[in-house]
């Protein structure tokens, strides 16, 4: 517990408006989207400017609090709990978008502006960040950056490290660093953004990002194929990207998830078929019409039923379909692991298959949804942490699940981070030696290990 | 050992409350939100603290009230949301809790238990007030007063327009017959609300005249009082609100059709069932009011079916140019979206453009914006921005709260638009 003295100081630093402490308040940064993890916070400080975010770095340092920086809070890894209670850092009220420039196409941005925001402002300049995690309502964009996020669209695009051009980011000690610039090239050093792109808050605030930006893409056609079959899903996207069309989207979703297309897509369809992909392909128009046609042929060989949306409202029906696989899921049990692995692409009807065998061995309901399109997936297995004996079932098949994912030459996590989450199969999904390294590095750049502490490996228990 | 309290009214609502994923997706949509930019204000935030409730971690203190009471029930939250969580199902059953716990503070308890059920006394202090503030308070421009008081402090410096000084149900008879030679085609309750009745008598007098002219018969039944809005949803006094539904209720007993110029009087009656109904004779009495309550443009649009010809603007509004606010409980409660500007691209001697953002909450909500006033202009100030950008020269609604509100927000921003009532547009 932080004492009343403290927290007066850090008052007088951010100004009484902008520290809550009241139960009520701290209550409300408890948690973040995960199911299981919750942890009050002693305070929470909502800096408005850098200085301000020094100034309370600064006295956190001195005096051993713990502080976790906080955007949206809707990480799915534990991320922005403050475990350790102490402080917690929000920067939604650092919201400002300081610039975009259509010429040098990059953009200023403060670390709480939301997505979504700045999704808006591009596109009225014709614009485009492709990085699209679909917590785009609520996430922010120091989120983004320090979590290292993607989404349907990075199949085409790539993560949100390949966007960032420059950073500002404030230390444990309080110094500010700048990092980068506004040029897409830079050969000045280490590339030591990318320390920061997918720290999970843990070796410093980042209070300024300077992100390289495209040209918003003139049009697009979204595709609907729906299959009998899982594996032969995966083997038609393997196709499709074998056949040199790069679509910027491909989602897959299961069938635990169709209730959300009904009415959108014929019910005895539905009733008989297993998966759906939705395949989005942009650029110009005649590339788009001759790219859609491409892979509606390869679809045809094997869908049961294929929709090519007529225009943006329809597409726009499926992806919002899409979009509610999260909380769908999540109230058809108690208790909800979802895994965030990714596979090589040749690997997903493997994958698919192997993960559905364990879930049949260990007797758990699992889904499968997921950028099927960049191998990465969310295969959730339903259970009930409450009923001890079915939630051990449950870990167990999750443990398999993780196995059979690195034995197909796949990661633990393709985008959301490790956190609390996935610490304890960190030590399988990652060389020694590497952990070993991030540990030193934590050590330089916050040696009093105040920055969201806790975080990504486990503690050694002394 | 730790007991779990009751919330009687939350329990109602628990399956919204175990919905929700906290997945964030009610964020960037919260008015509330984009203000305070902070958890507690947010759908998610409200939900999470209300489960806390419920575990018995945190009890109704102040500081929970002030979260729960800090929303518009705008409902963008549950339109957002995929899980279908109804939040503002749950707050308004919070607000009802926590009344049953600390009881409703002063001076509403005295406004909401004494005057508001009883029509005439309110409008006698309406009268008082209004006469009160017209000897000491200065006059603004035009009809627009500063009034620090009226309905209970709806003011605190706002500009609100100056109390009629006939109200509409002193100036017309209970039954309103079509004229001579219209035949009669049917006849309708027309329920004026407070806000028409005692603020835009001359709005009520309009669409009784637009109604006569095509054949409905229009009764102003006398028995009608409040439609408990801000009793019941607002404060979460449910023991006055349902005495206000039952006197509305056996007001229009006899009547096919309860006609409104009011979508939040429309949306809070036909909710009388989802919140009041605490037997079985109230639930079949409130769902049978509530199937008649017809919004005025949903009526005309889908009821009457009246051509366009059947809306001529008056002489002042040709050539205009019309933008249309879509309040809340008009396009997200009762679902009427289409009509209101069915009708305005209808009319060839107008000019219709669409508002941006034409559905995003107007920051009103009534006893919202007396307890946080502050909060309730910068979100209408963003609406402010959104009808300057249109160019229009009138911006119609369909609602008076909302009316009032942006007239306020109108002046304060300087904008040239006037505001009006959708109904006010015509002859
Ligand atoms: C429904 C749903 C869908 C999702 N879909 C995707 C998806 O498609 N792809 C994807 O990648 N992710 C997805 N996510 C995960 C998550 O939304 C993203 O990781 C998002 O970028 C987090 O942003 P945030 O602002 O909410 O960060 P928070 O949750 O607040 O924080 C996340 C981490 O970043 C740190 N952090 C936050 N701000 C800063 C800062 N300024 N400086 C330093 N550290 C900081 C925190 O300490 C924490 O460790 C999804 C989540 C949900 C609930
Ligand atoms: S959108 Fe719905 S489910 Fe998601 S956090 Fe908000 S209320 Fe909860
Ligand atoms: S009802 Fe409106 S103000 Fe209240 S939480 Fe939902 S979106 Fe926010």
């Amino acid at each position: 517990m932080i004492d009343v003295k403290k927290i007066e100081k850090l008052r007088k630093i951010v100004g009484k408006e902008n520290l809550l402490d009241s139960v009520e308040q701290l209550t409300a940064y408890s948690y973040d989207a995960t199911n299981i993890w919750s942890h009050l916070p002693d305070v929470v400080v909502f800096p408005t400017n850098t200085e301000e975010i020094s100034a309370v770095l600064k006295f956190a340092n001195e005096n051993k609090i713990p502080v976790t920086p906080r955007g949206g809070g809707t990480n799915v890894s534990g991320g922005s709990i403050p475990i350790r209670g102490g402080i917690i850092l929000c920067t939604t009220k650092m919201d400002r978008i300081i610039e975009i420039s259509k010429t040098n196409l990059n953009a200023t941005v403060e670390p709480g502006v939301v997505l979504q925001d700045f999704q808006e402002a591009l596109a009225k300049e014709g614009l485009f960040f492709p990085p699209d995690p679909q917590s785009f309502a609520g996430c922010t964009m120091g989120g983004v950056i320090a979590e290292n996020s993607g989404g349907p669209s990075c199949l085409k695009y790539g993560v949100a490290k390949q966007y960032v051009l420059g950073l500002e980011v404030v230390l444990a000690d309080g110094k500010v660093m700048k990092l980068g610039g506004l040029t897409p090239k830079n050969r000045t050093g280490y590339e030591l953004i990318m320390l920061f792109t997918g720290s999970e808050g843990t070796l410093g605030v980042i209070s300024k990002i300077t992100l390289r930006l495209l040209p918003a893409p003139r049009s697009s056609k979204t595709i609907v194929a729906v299959f009998n079959d899982v594996a032969v899903a995966g083997e038609t996207v393997t196709a499709i990207i074998a056949s040199s069309v790069l679509p910027s989207k491909v989602e897959f979703v299961d069938n635990w998830t169709f209730e959300k297309f009904r009415g959108l897509l014929p019910g005895h369809i539905l009733d008989s078929s297993q998966v759906i992909l939705l395949i989005q392909v942009d650029g110009l128009p005649q590339t788009v019409e001759a790219e859609s046609q491409q892979v509606v042929d390869i679809c045809n060989q094997w869908a049961s039923q294929i929709r090519v949306a007529a225009d943006a409202d329809e597409a726009e029906k499926y992806w919002q379909a899409r979009g509610a696989h999260f909380s769908d899921i999540h109230n058809r049990a108690h208790t909800i692991i979802n895994e965030d692995v990714s596979v090589p692409r040749d690997k997903i009807a493997d994958f698919i298959r192997l993960g559905r065998e364990s879930a049949k061995r260990h007797d758990v309901p699992i889904s499968f949804a997921g950028h099927v399109g960049d191998g990465n997936f969310h295969p959730a297995v339903l259970t009930d942490s409450r009923d001890k004996e079915h939630y051990q079932r449950a870990l167990k098949c999750v443990d398999e699940i993780i196995d059979i994912a690195l034995n197909l030459g796949g990661v633990l996590s393709g985008e959301h981070g490790i956190g609390l989450e996935k610490q304890r199969f960190l030590k399988k999904a990652m060389d020694p030696l590497a952990i070993e390294m991030m540990k030193k590095i934590k050590d330089i750049l916050d040696p009093n290990h105040i920055l969201n502490p806790g975080k990504i490996w486990e503690e050694s228990k002394e | 050992m730790k007991t779990t309290p009751v919330y009687e009214q939350i329990e109602k609502f628990k399956h919204d409350l175990d919905t929700c994923t906290k997945c964030g997706f009610c964020m960037s949509a919260c008015p509330v939100y984009q203000e305070e930019k902070v958890e507690s204000s947010v759908a998610r935030g409200k939900i999470m603290l209300i489960r806390s409730l419920l575990a018995g971690e945190l009890e109704v203190t102040d500081g929970l009230a002030e979260q729960i009471n800090c929303c518009t029930l705008c409902m963008t939250c549950a339109q957002n949301c995929p899980a279908g969580t109804h939040v503002p199902s749950v707050i308004t059953a919070a607000r009802a809790d926590k009344v049953e716990r600390k009881g409703v503070p002063f001076p509403y308890n005295l406004i909401f238990r004494w005057l508001l059920p009883r029509r005439r006394l309110f409008g006698w202090v309406v009268r008082f007030v209004s006469w009160f503030q017209g000897v000491f308070m200065p006059k603004t421009e035009g009809t627009i007063r500063h009034l620090s008081f009226f309905f209970a402090a709806l003011g605190k410096g706002r500009h609100i327009p100056e109390i009629a000084p006939k109200f509409l149900r002193q100036s017309v008879p209970v039954a309103n017959k079509p004229l001579a030679g219209t035949p009669v085609t049917c006849t309708v309750g027309y329920f004026t609300g407070c806000m028409t009745d005692f603020v835009f008598p001359e709005l009520g007098k309009k669409i009784i005249r637009f109604l006569n002219n095509n054949g409905v018969e229009v009764i102003v039944p006398q028995g009608q009082g409040c439609c408990g809005a801000p009793v019941f949803l607002g404060a979460g006094d449910f023991v006055n609100g349902r005495k206000m539904a039952d006197i509305n209720v056996k007001a229009f007993q006899d009547l096919d059709y309860v006609i409104t110029d009011c979508a939040t009087c429309a949306s809070a009656m036909k909710d009388y069932v989802k919140f009041l109904a605490n037997n079985e004779e109230r639930k079949q009495k409130y769902s049978e009011f509530a199937a008649k309550i017809k919004d005025i443009t949903e009526f005309l649009v889908d009821v009457l079916k009246l051509p366009p010809s059947a809306y001529r603007v008056a002489q002042e509004f040709i050539g205009k140019t019309i933008t249309f606010h879509e309040p809340c409980h008009l396009g997200r409660y009762l679902g009427v979206k289409e009509q209101p500007r069915q009708i305005l691209k209808s009319i060839s001697d107008i000019k219709y453009v669409e508002l941006p953002d034409a559905d995003r909450c107007c920051g009103m909500a009534g006893t919202f914006s007396i307890n946080y006033y502050e909060l309730s202009k910068k979100i209408a100030d963003k609406k402010a921005d959104a009808i300057r950008s249109t160019g229009a020269d009138v911006v119609v609604t369909d609602c008076p709260g909302c009316q009032i509100q942006l007239i306020d927000t109108g002046k304060r921003n300087g904008l040239p638009q006037r505001v009006m009532h959708i109904m006010d547009l015509f002859e």
